[in-house]
């Protein structure tokens, strides 16, 4: 049996309960949830990129946190080499930090602005006790300021976060993670902040450190054509729930899920002779507090039946590689 | 409905505190140590009568010439009187004047006046403070906007005391413009003018205290005028406005000033007791014959009574002031909802 | 006669540390019934080339030369009373509806209305059928002119601001980023909607956005920006087959397309200049590929080249 990957998703759920006032709780019983993840089941392979990809509130920055255990899962087991670690201490997950890393949306919020960046570089080592001395960390500073192409490394180092671009600032915040040679990285929208010349820089570059350390990397974006361009496999969320995964090239070529076909209808083409928004779906995705019953999507999906309305759909493998949850696609595709 | 039963709930709280501080305070427990510990020096009956009228025993029978019995009370008796005559507005006599606590507060015409010296100056402040912040923000980064922080700035730090003294100094003893203190002048007990000239006489007075409380009040509200008004101008819903053809005031005064405003009604509300330290202050320093000048003499005098009573009150107005702000932010933002 | 035309149109912020220079010598011309899209990235000046035309600046910014000719009259020279008539009943604008772009203490229906009154003299009542029938037009229930923005859903406000935008029949729209920040499918929803409209409408749009793309779903022109200078322009058949800027190619070469073979993607070396003390003549030079020594010397001017309508402000042509 082949390894199942260096982390596992296993029915996972979050649900968050909707804050409410003293009295209220008084006078109805009712509890609010907003079920942010649903019972979803994935897993990442050794040195893959995954691409988790969703529109706003499909629950995929929350899978990210409860995957390096931001957050605590409701329901379900996050397995990282086989370990159950859903359930682990903070001081019992402190050593599993070094190898699991995040990679946050907002450059200018994520580093502290009154620390220079070698603090801000050094800090996981320091925490981890990695170096045996000062010495040896300045030389890992510089060695990953190195491969994040902030050269020289002795001038960068003594910089404040405010005298970089948003694109350097980046750069800082990717040697952050991978300072400590993390096993597994989840990167939440890297690129959404920067100027859109400067992107393909920074994915290019984590994408050559994450090969070069033989990673995995969970890559979280809502747009499917970047993630076309990183992943090797994709993951299409829809309120808190996995609708379809598989191989790059069959969820972009031959997309099952009518969500995701809607996905890819809706990204514009730079081709002015061959202009293809025609057929949107109509809609917006519904607020996950009282997510429609059945499947999720049968609001919106132009070819919901009965079936869907009154029942969940499985997610299934219909083909190699290749997992649909839909009622449409019920049965393993013959080919 | 939420909203009126935590205003309950603080109420209670209020009053409970208030008997905690003054069951703690001393003065009280020491007198009555003195009386029973030296019962020959005073007359029982006195005694007896004392013990009974301030809640000390429950029955006090005169045993001797000079010894008697007491049941002494409960904390819980003393709370549960406490706390009906505080929520009847019964707040006992004043030790000074022998004369009920509500007479003194009332009939002496204090309450009125700390109404006109509060009213005048915090509806002035927040007319000023409000327009010149809006013209502050409007015209950012110029003189007049300048100006108009640094010297709002300058007022906001002064203390108020030694404001008002500087008043004064300048306007009463040097100009002699206006009195230097009190709310009527003397002479009124003998001849009392027709009521155009106590109006304008009645100005006179209040014109350097209310001066001085407005000027230590304006300033905070228009700085957080100017930064709210800063912002709601960068907004989109600005421009949008500028491009709908809307001339500049509209934009200014009603797109603008009614996001700015939400803010500035919070803190309207969270300044109010600051504001009544700063009248305690101001009628103070300017003889003022309201109930902060009337409390600061309370506790020289340790009248326990006036003090209590003036505590409570003072409590509630912060406690009305943060309810009817609430529901003006309620009428305000329509993204709030009260149920 | 073209709708719009500006003619050298440069715009400065004036600022402690001196002048930011965020729109300079731009020339475009919009015909009508015509759609040009503007695109550059942040800080390109595509922004202050939209508030100039409207004339809403913030202040310390001033138009320091061009003509900006609407309806064959330069607006440059009129002052603020003239150019308020001119506002939404001439050129209205649509800015990005995941920000506050309506007001969230007014009833969307009140500020539709607050924009017919404001330009035509019809009663409160009136003038509120007609939103209800704006709002019918861009797809929103119109019972809901008495919902604040917040209860809103982010694809509804932006069509909202889309009705309010055509509340005094304008010629000219400019849409700031429309349906960007918005969700993916929303974003096309948007995008679809302005194309019918400008097609129903016969509506002259300018169309400002980061993303080549989406130009390319609506417009027919588009004019590239960079650092506040205008590096390309023309048919957007022309210069989607055939970009000639580095700058434009750069571009291109950044975005991944959802078709076609999958490729590295590539991105333009270094970032865009601080506009304060931008880089001397071609405003590109340091980033640029291929770099000679004139484009450090001397701003390249706007020029015909390549096939077609297309123009291209680079030495290399």
């Amino acid at each position: 049996m082949e390894e199942p990957g260096v982390i596992v998703a296993e029915g996972l759920k979050k649900y968050f309960s909707l804050k409410r006032g003293f009295f209220e709780t008084l006078v109805s019983k009712k509890d609010l949830f907003v079920k942010a993840v649903d019972d979803i089941s994935f897993f990442v392979k050794k040195g893959e990129v995954l691409g988790l990809v969703g529109e706003s509130g499909s629950g995929k920055t929350t899978t990210g946190r409860l995957l390096l255990r931001l957050a605590d899962p409701t329901a379900g087991k996050i397995l990282y080499r086989g370990k159950d670690i859903s359930h682990l201490s903070a001081r019992e997950l402190k050593p599993l930090r070094r190898e699991m890393q995040i990679i946050f949306q907002d450059p200018f919020e994520s580093l502290d602005p009154r620390m220079l960046i070698k603090e801000i570089v050094a800090e996981p080592l320091r925490i981890q006790r990695v170096a045996k001395n000062e010495q040896e960390l300045t030389e890992r500073v510089k060695q990953i300021l190195r491969e994040v192409e902030l050269v020289p490394p002795e001038e960068f180092m003594l910089r404040f976060p405010h005298e970089l671009s948003g694109g350097q600032r980046q750069r800082v915040a990717v040697a952050r993670a991978f300072v400590l040679d993390p096993q597994f990285v989840v990167a939440d929208e890297p690129v959404s902040m920067l100027d859109v010349s400067i992107r393909a820089e920074i994915l290019n570059l984590m994408l050559t450190l994450v090969q070069r350390r033989g990673a995995s990397f969970l890559y979280i974006t809502h747009d499917l054509a970047l993630a076309r361009h990183m992943c090797d496999r994709i993951a299409v969320m829809y309120l808190g729930k996995i609708v379809e995964l598989g191989e790059t090239g069959l969820i972009i070529n031959q997309p099952l899920h009518p969500y995701t076909k809607a996905l890819i209808a809706a990204v514009p083409v730079p081709d002015p002779t061959h202009r293809r928004i025609g057929d949107v779906i109509s809609g917006e995705i519904p607020s996950p507090v009282n997510p429609p019953p059945g499947c999720t999507f049968h609001t919106r999906c132009p070819f919901a039946h009965s079936r869907c309305v009154n029942e969940v759909p499985p997610l299934i493998e219909v083909e190699k590689d290749h997992w649909v949850s839909c009622h449409l696609v019920d049965r393993p595709l013959t080919s | 409905m939420k909203r009126v039963l935590n205003t309950v709930l603080l109420i209670v709280f209020v009053i409970t505190l208030n008997f905690i501080i003054f069951e703690l305070m001393p003065g009280t427990q020491a007198s009555i140590s003195n009386l029973v510990q030296n019962p020959r020096v005073f007359d029982p009956t006195q005694v007896a009568r004392l013990l009974k009228l301030y809640n000390f025993c429950k029955e006090v029978t005169i045993t001797g010439p000079h010894s008697y019995n007491c049941v002494p009370t409960t904390i819980w008796d003393r709370f549960s009187a406490y706390f009906v005559n505080m929520i009847t507005f019964n707040f006992g006599d004043s030790f000074q004047t022998n004369k009920p606590v509500l007479h003194d507060m009332i009939q002496t015409g204090r309450l009125v006046n700390t109404l006109t010296l509060l009213g005048v100056a915090t509806t002035v402040a927040l007319l000023i403070g409000t327009l010149l912040g809006v013209v502050a923000a409007a015209k950012r980064g110029s003189i007049f906007d300048s100006g108009s922080v640094t010297l709002s700035l300058i007022t906001f730090s002064l203390p108020t005391f030694w404001m008002g003294l500087l008043f004064i100094m300048i306007f009463a003893n040097r100009l002699q413009l206006f009195p230097s203190g009190g709310v009527t002048p003397a002479y009124w007990a003998i001849k009392t003018p027709d009521l155009l000239g106590q109006f304008l006489t009645r100005v006179q007075y209040l014109f350097l205290p209310a001066l001085t409380l407005t000027l230590f009040f304006y300033g905070g509200n228009l700085l957080l005028t100017r930064a709210t008004m800063t912002e709601a101008l960068s907004e989109d819903y600005s421009n949008t406005g500028r491009a709908k053809g809307l001339p500049e005031r509209t934009v200014l005064f009603k797109h603008a000033l009614k996001n700015a405003s939400l803010p500035l009604v919070t803190n309207a509300a969270l300044s109010f007791g600051g504001l009544l330290g700063g009248a305690i202050i101001t009628e103070t320093v300017f003889n003022w014959d309201g109930l902060g000048f009337w409390l600061f003499n309370a506790i020289g005098w340790k009248d326990y009574p006036v003090m209590q009573a003036m505590f409570f009150i003072i409590a509630l107005c912060v406690i009305a002031a943060n309810f009817i702000s609430d529901i003006f932010y309620g009428i305000l933002d329509p993204r709030i909802k009260y149920e | 006669m073209p709708v719009l035309q500006l003619d050298g149109l440069t715009t400065n912020y004036r600022t402690v540390r001196g002048w930011v220079k965020a729109a300079e010598d731009v020339s475009f011309e919009v015909e009508k019934g015509e759609a040009l899209g503007l695109v550059g990235e942040s800080g390109c000046g595509k922004t202050t080339v939209a508030l100039s035309i409207l004339k809403i600046l913030p202040s310390g910014a001033r138009i320091r030369h061009g003509k900006i000719i609407f309806d064959g009259r330069d607006l440059v020279p009129l002052s603020d009373s003239e150019m308020r008539k001119i506002r939404w009943k001439g050129i209205s604008i649509v800015f990005q509806g995941a920000m506050n772009a309506l007001n969230p203490v007014f009833k969307v229906g009140d500020q539709i209305v607050e924009a017919i009154r404001l330009h035509e003299d019809v009663s409160k009542g009136d003038a509120m059928r007609r939103a209800e029938s704006l709002l019918e037009l861009v797809g929103v229930e119109p019972s809901r002119v008495n919902n604040y923005p917040h209860e809103f859903s982010g694809g509804m406000r932006q069509r909202a601001l889309i009705a309010m935008a055509l509340a005094s029949n304008p010629q000219l729209l400019i849409a700031d980023e429309p349906g960007t920040a918005l969700d993916v499918i929303v974003q096309a929803q948007v995008l679809k909607l302005m194309r019918s409209l400008k097609e129903k409408l016969g509506l002259s749009m300018i169309m400002i956005s980061h993303d080549l793309s989406i130009v390319a779903e609506v417009c027919e022109k588009v004019a590239i920006m960079y650092a506040g200078h205008l590096v390309e322009y023309g048919s957007i058949e022309a210069i989607f087959k055939e970009p000639l800027h580095p700058y434009t190619q750069g571009l291109l070469g950044a975005f991944p397309g959802i078709k076609g073979e999958r490729r590295k993607l590539t991105s333009i070396p270094g970032q865009p200049p601080d506009l304060l003390a931008p880089p001397a003549a071609c405003r590109f030079h340091p980033r640029c590929p291929y770099v000679m020594d004139i484009c450090k010397k001397e701003k390249p001017l706007l020029e015909k080249a390549g096939s077609g309508d297309h123009y291209v402000a680079c030495y290399l042509y």
